[in-house]
C-alpha cells in the first residue's frame, strides 16, 4: 500500500518533470516555427492550423502574444484586411525578420549537428 | 454568440486600454473561425455547451489576458534571495523573542496567567497569536515595501551586479574551532577556577563589612561538581587550541560536561542553597524574608534554566551529528558506494 502510494507519486513527478522539460524545449522551437511559417503571409487562425498540422500545437493564448512580441521587435509586419466578410490581421516576415530567421536557421543547424554528435558518442559509449 | 461577447468583454476587462480593442478583435476572429470550422464539420450551428467547450479550451479570461501583458514582478530574481533571507531573519527576530516573552509571562506573571489561562491551553496560545500576528505581518509588510522600492530604484541591483569574486567570504568549515574562541574559553576557565577554589574551597560563611552570607551544607556538592566540570572544560579548551577541529570524542566530552553542568545548575536553583543572611542593622525577620525570597526566585527560575540547558544540549548533539555526517561524506569507501 505504502509502495503503491510512493510509486504513484514518483511516477507522477517523473511525468511532470518530462512535461515541463518538453514545454521548455518546445518554447524555443515555436519562435523558429512561427517565423519560418510566416515567410508567406497568414492570419492567426490559419497559422495556428498550419502549426497544428505539423504537430507543433500552439494555443491562442501563446500564439497571439508571441506574434505581438515579434512584431514589436520588428521581425514581423501585420495588416488588418477584410477577407470572407470578416476583418483579419495578416502577418508576414519583415525584411529584418528574414535576416534573423536566416541567422536562427544557421544556429539551429549548428546546434542540431552538435547534439547529434553528442548523442552518437553517448550511443557508442553505451556499448 | 452572446456567450462569446460576454467572454470577450471579460478578457477585455484585464487588458490595458491602449491595446484592448486590437487584441479583442484578433481573439474574437480566432474564436469565430474555430466555431465556423466546427459548424462546417457538424453541418449545423453549435449549441451552448459546444460553444462553452470552445471557450473553456481558450482559457479563463484573466489568464488569457495576462498572456498579452508584459511580465511584472514586485521583487525581481536578483533581489529575491536576499529578500527571503531578510524576511527569515526578521520573522525569527520577532518570533523567538515573542514566544520567550510569552513563556516568561505565563510562568512568572501571575496576573497575566490569570487573565489568559482559564484552563484551556488553546485559548492561552491564542492570546500569544493575536498580538504576534500583528507584529509578524507588519514586519513582512515593511520588508516587502522596502525591497519593492529597492527593485524600482535599482539601487541594490547595480551594486549586486558589480560583484568581485575576491570579496566572497572564505570557505566555511563548521567543524573547525576558531583559535580565538579556544583561547578565550581557556583564559576565562582558568580565571574562574582560581576564583572558585580561592573563594569556596574552605568556607560556606562569607563575612563582609556590613553583611554575612551563609550557604547551606549542600553547597559542598556544588563546589566539587562545578570544580570538576570547569576542569574538564579548561582541559577541552586546551585540547581544542592545539587540535582546532572537532572530533566525535571531544564533542562527546563537551556534551557530557554541558549536561553535568546543566544538572548541577538546575539542582542548585532548586536546593535553597542560601542558608541565611545577617546584617547588624537589619532585623532578623527582614533578612529571613530576603533569604526566602532569593531561594523562592531561584526555584522559579528552574523552568527557564531547563529550557536553556536543553537548547545547549541540543546544539551539542547537533554538533556530533554534523561531525558524523562529515566523516561519512569524506570516507572514500562510502563515497564510492554512494556513487
Amino acid at each position: 500500500m505504502v509502495c503503491d502510494v510512493h510509486c504513484m507519486t514518483h511516477s507522477d513527478s517523473m511525468i511532470n518533470a518530462f512535461e515541463n522539460l518538453r514545454l521548455e524545449m518546445r518554447r524555443g522551437f515555436l519562435v523558429l516555427a512561427v517565423l519560418a511559417s510566416l515567410r508567406s503571409e497568414q492570419y492567426g487562425y490559419t497559422l495556428r492550423k498550419t502549426l497544428n498540422d505539423q504537430a507543433m500545437e500552439i494555443d491562442e493564448g501563446t500564439l497571439y502574444p508571441l506574434l505581438r512580441r515579434l512584431e514589436s521587435q520588428g521581425l514581423l509586419v501585420s495588416q488588418w484586411r477584410e477577407e470572407e466578410k470578416r476583418n483579419k490581421r495578416f502577418y508576414r516576415l519583415s525584411p529584418e525578420g528574414k535576416k534573423v530567421l536566416k541567422q536562427l536557421l544557421t544556429e539551429w543547424d549548428g546546434m542540431s549537428l552538435s547534439l547529434n554528435e553528442i548523442l552518437k558518442e553517448q550511443h557508442h559509449g553505451a556499448y | 454568440m452572446e456567450l462569446i461577447d460576454r467572454y470577450l468583454q471579460a478578457v477585455k476587462f484585464w487588458l490595458p486600454k491602449a491595446q484592448s480593442e486590437d487584441i479583442i478583435a484578433e481573439l474574437s476572429e480566432d474564436i469565430r473561425s474555430q466555431i465556423e470550422e466546427k459548424e462546417g464539420e457538424l453541418g449545423r450551428a453549435l449549441n451552448d455547451s459546444e460553444m462553452e467547450a470552445i471557450l473553456k479550451q481558450v482559457g479563463p479570461p484573466a489568464f488569457v489576458a495576462n498572456r498579452f501583458l508584459p511580465q511584472q514582478y514586485l521583487i525581481g530574481p536578483l533581489l529575491f534571495p536576499i529578500y527571503r533571507l531578510v524576511l527569515q531573519i526578521a520573522v525569527l527576530g520577532y518570533l523567538i523573542p515573542w514566544v520567550l516573552t510569552w513563556i516568561g509571562l505565563m510562568t512568572f506573571g501571575q496576573n497575566y496567567r490569570a487573565e489568559h489561562y482559564s484552563g484551556s491551553l488553546i485559548r492561552a496560545v491564542g492570546s500569544l497569536g493575536s498580538s504576534l500576528w500583528v507584529a509578524v505581518f507588519s514586519t513582512l509588510g515593511v520588508v516587502t515595501i522596502a525591497f519593492a522600492v529597492l527593485e524600482r530604484t535599482q539601487v541594490l541591483t547595480g551594486a549586486l551586479q558589480n560583484w568581485d569574486p575576491h570579496k566572497l567570504p572564505p570557505v566555511r568549515d563548521p567543524n573547525r574551532i576558531p583559535r580565538s574562541s579556544s583561547i578565550t574559553e581557556f583564559i576565562v576557565g582558568v580565571l574562574f577556577l582560581i576564583w572558585w577554589v580561592a573563594t569556596f574551597s574552605s568556607q560556606t560563611v562569607f563575612r563582609f563589612t556590613w553583611i554575612q552570607i551563609t550557604l547551606a551544607p549542600v553547597w559542598r556538592y556544588f563546589f566539587w561538581g562545578f570544580l570538576f566540570v570547569s576542569v574538564v572544560n579548561v582541559g577541552l579548551a586546551a585540547a581544542n587550541l592545539f587540535h582546532p577541529h572537532w572530533t566525535r570524542l571531544r564533542a562527546g566530552i563537551r556534551l557530557a560536561s554541558d549536561c553535568a553542568g546543566s544538572v548541577l545548575f538546575c539542582w542548585l536553583l532548586k536546593s535553597n542553597f542560601l542558608a541565611g543572611i545577617t546584617a547588624p542593622n537589619v532585623a532578623a525577620s527582614k533578612t529571613l524574608a530576603i533569604t526566602n525570597a532569593i531561594n523562592w526566585w531561584d526555584t522559579k527560575m528552574v523552568p527557564a534554566a531547563i529550557v536553556m540547558c536543553v537548547v545547549i544540549a541540543a546544539s551539542d548533539v547537533y554538533r556530533i551529528i554534523r561531525i558524523k555526517e562529515t566523516e561519512t561524506r569524506f570516507t572514500p569507501g562510502v563515497a564510492a558506494a554512494v556513487l
